[in-house]
Formats: C-alpha cells, sequence, structure tokens
C-alpha cells in the first residue's frame, strides 16, 4: 500500500508538471498534427498495408520525442535532495505509467486524426485498442528507461534514437504483424500467441529496467 | 599502416568481385572455391584485426617514449 | 579467466586445425548432381542419363542398383544400366501406364546403390505426367528398395544446392555462436561491474563487445559470399540475416554511448546498463522472431537452431569442436583487446 501511494504521489507530480509547463505537451501535440497533415499531403490515398506500417512508425517518432524529456528535469540539487528520500522504483513506476498513458492519448489522437483526414481501414477495433496500450507500454518502457541513461549526457535526443531503435525493433515487428491482423490484411492463425509473445517482451524489458534503473540513479 | 588496411579492404573486394564476375570458377568442382573464399576473408578479417591491435599498442609506445 | 594460463588459448587453436584439417579433408559423400531429362509420360520408356558427384559408376560394375520412388513407398528398378564413366550413367525405365498416385504430375525420387559407393539419392528428381487412367489392368513390378550397401566411409552429406560449401558450416556458423558467448560473457562482467564496481570488469565487458562484433561482421561477410554463390545474392532480407544486422546496430551504439560520456565511472554504470538492457532484448530478437517467418536458414518455422536432418553425426563431430574452437579464440582476441585496455586505463590515471 505505501508503494502504491508513492507511486500515486509521482505520478500526480508528473501530471501537475506536465500542466504547469503547457509548452512542452503542446509542443508534441502540434508535432502529431503536422507530420499527419503533411503525411496527408503527400500520400494522398493511403492503401491499407502502408498506413499499417505508417501509423507505428508514426507513432515511434513521436514516442522518442515525447520520451527524451523525461529525465531532463531531474536535475539540480534540489531534486536530488528529493529524490534521495525515495526508492528509485517508484520513480521508474511513476515515469513508465505517466509515459504510457502520454503515449496511449498520443496514438489514440493518432488514430483519431488519420480516420478524420482520410477513413478507417481497422476491422477488428477490439486487438486493436489491446495492442494500442502493448505498443504503448513497451514503448514507454524502453523509451523511459534509455532517456534516464543519457539524460546525462549532452546530445541525448541523438543519442536516445540510436540507441532505441534497434531494441525497439522486436515490439515493432510484433505490433505490426498483430495489427496488420486487426486491419484484416493477413489471417494470423496465432494471434494468442503473438500477443503472448508481446506480453512476454514488454513484462521481460520492464522486469530488466527495474532492476537496472537504481545502479543508474544513484548520483 | 593506413596501406595495410587498404590492401586487405581491396582483397576482400577483389573476393567478392570474382566471385561475382567469374561465377562458373567459382562454382566449379562442387562450388569448393566458395570454401576457398569463406576462409580467406576469415584470415584476412582477423589480420585486419591484429593490424588495428599493433596500431593502437604502436601509438601508445610513441606516447611512451615521447613522455620520457 | 580472461588473461591468465595458456591452456585455454592452445586448445582453441588445436581445436580450429583439427576442423580445418578433418572440414576439408573428409570428402563429401556420393549424391546425384543432375538428371536429364527430368521429366516424363506414363506409359513410356524412359531414357536418362544421371550426372553424379564423387560416384564410381564404372568401378561399381555389377553392385549398381537403382530406382524410381514414390512417395507411398512403391518404387520400379531401372531395367537398363549402361555406365559411360565413372560420372556419367544411362538407366532406362519402363514406366507404368497407371501411376500410384491420384495428382497429374508425380515427382519421384531417384535412388541409386553400389557397394563403392553406398546409397545416392536426389529428391523430385523426375516429374511425370498422367493425362488418364488406363483402365486396362497391368502387372507392374513393384518393388521395395532393401539391402541398401553401406561402404563404411566416413562422409559428410552431399546437398544438391550446398556440394563442397557445406564445408563453410564449420567456418560461418560457428562465428553466430561465438559472437553469442562473446555478447554473453560482456553481458556477465557488465552485472559483475554493477554488483562490484570493479573497474575491470567495465573494461572486459568493453572487450568482449567489441570482438562479438567482429565475429558478427566476419559472419555477414563470409555469409554474403556463401549466399551469393547458393541462394543467388548476397543480401537476400533473410529474417536472420535481418535480425544479426539488428544485433549489431544494438551493439554499435553501445560505443557511441561510450563516446559521448567523460567521467569514466558514470560511462562504465550507463554502459553497463544499457549492455544489460541489449542483451534481454537479444533473446527475442535471436530465439522468438525468427520462428515466426520463413526463413532460408536451416531449420526455420519451429526451430532456431540446427534440427536433426541438417547435422549428421559426422558433421557434429566437426562442428562442435568448430564452435568451441572459434569461441575460445574469441576469448583469445578479447583478452588482447582488454589488456590494451587496461593498459590505457592505467596510464590515464597516472596523468
Amino acid at each position: 500500500m505505501k508503494d502504491l501511494h508513492f507511486i500515486l504521489l509521482l505520478l500526480r507530480k508528473e501530471f501537475l508538471l506536465e500542466f504547469r509547463t503547457r509548452s512542452a505537451i503542446s509542443g508534441i501535440f502540434l508535432y502529431v498534427i503536422s507530420t499527419l497533415f503533411v503525411v496527408y499531403e503527400t500520400f494522398v490515398k493511403i492503401q491499407p498495408n502502408v498506413w499499417n506500417t505508417l501509423f507505428w512508425i508514426i507513432l515511434l517518432f513521436v514516442a522518442v520525442n515525447a520520451m527524451v524529456k523525461s529525465f531532463v528535469q531531474e536535475k539540480g540539487n534540489r531534486v536530488l535532495y528529493y529524490y534521495s528520500l525515495l526508492n528509485p522504483s517508484h520513480v521508474l513506476i511513476a515515469k513508465i505509467v505517466y509515459n504510457t498513458l502520454l503515449l496511449l492519448v498520443l496514438s489514440l489522437l493518432i488514430w483519431g486524426l488519420f480516420i478524420f483526414f482520410g477513413d478507417n481501414p481497422v476491422k477488428d477495433m477490439g486487438l486493436f485498442l489491446l495492442i494500442l496500450f502493448l505498443g504503448s507500454f513497451g514503448f514507454s518502457v524502453t523509451f523511459t528507461f534509455l532517456a534516464s541513461l543519457v539524460a546525462a549526457s549532452n546530445q541525448s535526443s541523438t543519442l536516445l534514437a540510436v540507441l532505441s531503435f534497434p531494441l525497439i525493433i522486436p515490439i515493432i515487428l510484433m505490433l505490426v504483424k498483430i495489427s496488420a491482423h486487426a486491419l484484416r490484411l493477413i489471417q494470423d492463425t496465432a494471434v494468442s500467441g503473438d500477443l503472448a509473445i508481446l506480453v512476454a517482451i514488454d513484462l521481460l524489458l520492464c522486469g530488466v529496467a527495474l532492476l537496472l534503473f537504481p545502479f543508474i540513479w544513484r548520483d | 599502416m593506413s596501406r595495410f588496411i587498404l590492401i586487405v579492404f581491396m582483397s576482400f573486394i577483389s573476393i567478392f568481385s570474382a566471385s561475382a564476375a567469374n561465377a562458373d570458377f567459382m562454382r566449379s568442382i562442387g562450388k569448393i572455391y566458395v570454401v576457398v573464399g569463406v576462409m580467406l576473408l576469415l584470415f584476412l578479417g582477423i589480420t585486419l584485426y591484429l593490424i588495428l591491435i599493433d596500431r593502437r599498442l604502436t601509438k601508445f609506445e610513441n606516447q611512451i617514449k615521447s613522455d620520457e | 579467466m580472461i588473461e591468465k594460463g595458456k591452456i585455454w588459448k592452445f586448445s582453441g587453436v588445436i581445436l580450429i586445425v583439427y576442423v580445418i584439417i578433418a572440414g576439408l579433408l573428409i570428402p563429401l559423400k556420393s549424391g546425384i548432381e543432375s538428371v536429364e531429362p527430368s521429366y516424363g509420360n506414363a506409359g513410356e520408356t524412359l531414357k536418362i542419363q544421371v550426372t553424379g558427384y564423387n560416384t564410381h559408376f564404372k568401378e561399381a560394375g555389377n553392385s549398381l542398383r537403382a530406382w524410381l520412388k514414390w512417395d507411398n513407398g512403391k518404387a520400379i528398378a531401372a531395367s537398363e544400366m549402361v555406365a559411360l564413366d565413372e560420372r556419367r550413367m544411362n538407366l532406362t525405365f519402363s514406366i507404368p501406364n497407371n501411376l500410384p498416385e491420384d495428382t497429374e504430375v508425380q515427382a519421384v525420387t531417384l535412388l541409386i546403390d553400389s557397394e563403392t559407393d553406398g546409397t545416392s539419392v536426389l529428391p523430385s528428381a523426375i516429374f511425370l505426367t498422367q493425362t488418364e487412367k488406363v483402365l486396362a489392368t497391368e502387372e507392374v513390378p513393384w518393388v521395395k528398395p532393401e539391402d541398401f550397401s553401406n561402404n563404411g566411409q566416413i562422409t559428410f552429406p552431399f546437398r544438391n544446392i550446398l556440394g563442397e560449401t557445406i564445408r563453410n558450416t564449420y567456418f560461418h556458423v560457428p562465428l553466430w555462436f561465438g559472437m553469442m558467448f562473446l555478447f554473453l560473457f560482456a553481458v556477465i562482467h557488465s552485472i559483475k561491474y554493477l554488483r562490484k564496481g570493479d573497474a575491470e570488469s567495465d573494461l572486459k565487458a568493453e572487450a568482449y563487445t567489441q570482438t562479438g562484433i567482429f565475429y558478427g561482421l566476419l559472419g555477414l561477410i563470409t555469409g554474403a559470399l556463401w549466399a551469393k554463390n547458393t541462394w543467388g545474392a548476397y543480401w537476400s532480407w533473410d529474417i536472420k540475416q535481418n535480425m544479426t544486422v539488428v544485433a549489431l546496430l544494438i551493439y554499435a551504439a553501445y560505443f557511441i554511448l561510450r563516446a559521448s560520456f567523460e567521467d569514466p565511472e558514470k560511462r562504465a554504470r550507463v554502459c553497463a546498463a544499457y549492455g544489460i538492457f541489449a542483451f534481454s532484448t537479444l533473446i527475442p530478437l535471436i530465439y522468438v522472431i525468427p520462428r515466426l517467418t520463413d526463413s532460408l536458414h536451416p531449420g526455420s518455422g519451429g526451430n532456431p537452431a540446427f534440427g536433426s536432418q541438417d547435422l549428421d553425426n559426422t558433421m557434429r563431430m566437426v562442428f562442435y569442436p568448430a564452435v568451441i574452437g572459434f569461441t575460445l579464440f574469441g576469448f583469445w582476441l578479447s583478452s588482447l583487446q582488454f589488456r590494451y585496455l587496461r593498459l590505457q586505463k592505467l596510464r590515464e590515471d597516472l596523468d
């Protein structure tokens, strides 16, 4: 119970900070809208199989841009003092949960804009929503953890992209495959197995990140 | 030393171009020359690795010498 | 282990020498390279010319036997066999009017057996066409191929596309196994660093990672040459090739991460954490994803490694020593790298 209390407290802090400095979040929203606009301006008509890949690639780039700032504020002596009182796992869990929610909102926004500008190729809404959640969670775990690694260096945004893109490939391959099924592009007979693999990858990365985070947090 | 790396690199290229230009040769006698090519590439690769370590050590030695 | 002791270095080299000698000297089993023509019709007398590899048709003389075999086990024996030379032979078969299967085009396997060469098999050697069923019942002399000879020689299996390049199994594949072992050791030392904070562990992890990347690159280059001459292209966008490139990208990023930190302690900690995280994504990458899609590599569709039909017992006797030998050799290269890094660090500490 105590753990949950701390995590919720930290989560609240994340939301408060985000709303107090609205420039970052509105920047990301604008980024999403202009990307989608450029995509439709250049593509005009998007085939479902292109749509499938494009959706996840856009989400990937949005995620990098949204998550690189995760640990930028965590500098300076006063913050350091606060955090010396906290359990590092709580900090990471709060960040992951916050980023998952943020990514989920952003992915729904991307999906909504795709429907608004064009049409909706998704046939199996429930499955698609499920993998939106699993994808947001996987992206959020990977990017949050890597953002904590690169926070101390001075060219963190390039570094985050370089580090994360190869690491995200297993997740994105699974996502594209399952969402191709949700779009009825392929007939995937082993959806439940693929979902299980995706969940397993997400949980594996989450576990490893939680184990390693205390070591990075120490200064 | 960079000349050695160039030589090794050129050998890689020549093995690949030989296999592309002269497919009949590479495929004669049960494609045995493919095995020869693979072993040659392996040896050249290990040589390249040794050259790199050699170069680093030389640099290091020179530094120590200039310190004295 | 990495710096002390000569025995493991020595045994690595001995193993590789054994692999080179055995891998190159053991002959390929005799096999059937091609059959001309490779099609025929039901009811006709089919004359074909067989080109063998490593065969001794003249020498085999009377012990030669040949069959055409259907998948359901029925077979007919050759009615006439004329050996033109050691590698070429003319065979005549009387194809029955009623083929034993129901499809219009049926693939049959060619079997040749002799005391000197043992048994050679060419699956789908000849495609037979049956336009209509003939009602007349005929006596077909069906036989069951049996009493296969065994010439007792130690050989590597003959595969039609591979030919002699099957020997590359000992020089290309162990590089991948070596790469994985090196990355595994890098992770072990990263964990050690995070637990004990010993600066040498960090350098060891770096050295192992460098050698692992080197093995990966060598594997890609040798694989490209092999692929060009068997699959027809240097790069076939095969899932295993792609996954390896991804693994190399992941570890290339490791060095970019190393380069971007000034403070050695901070660098060591961050890089150790990244190394462990990266290795845990390699597990789904190398063992799970390739199972999901088709691959040109052996063992696709369910099995990430070699199946029992891909490696016979003779090959195992060379392949396993090759894996151990190349891995030990990789450890030796890493130890050179590590000792250099340690000297450099000593020097930096003195300044």
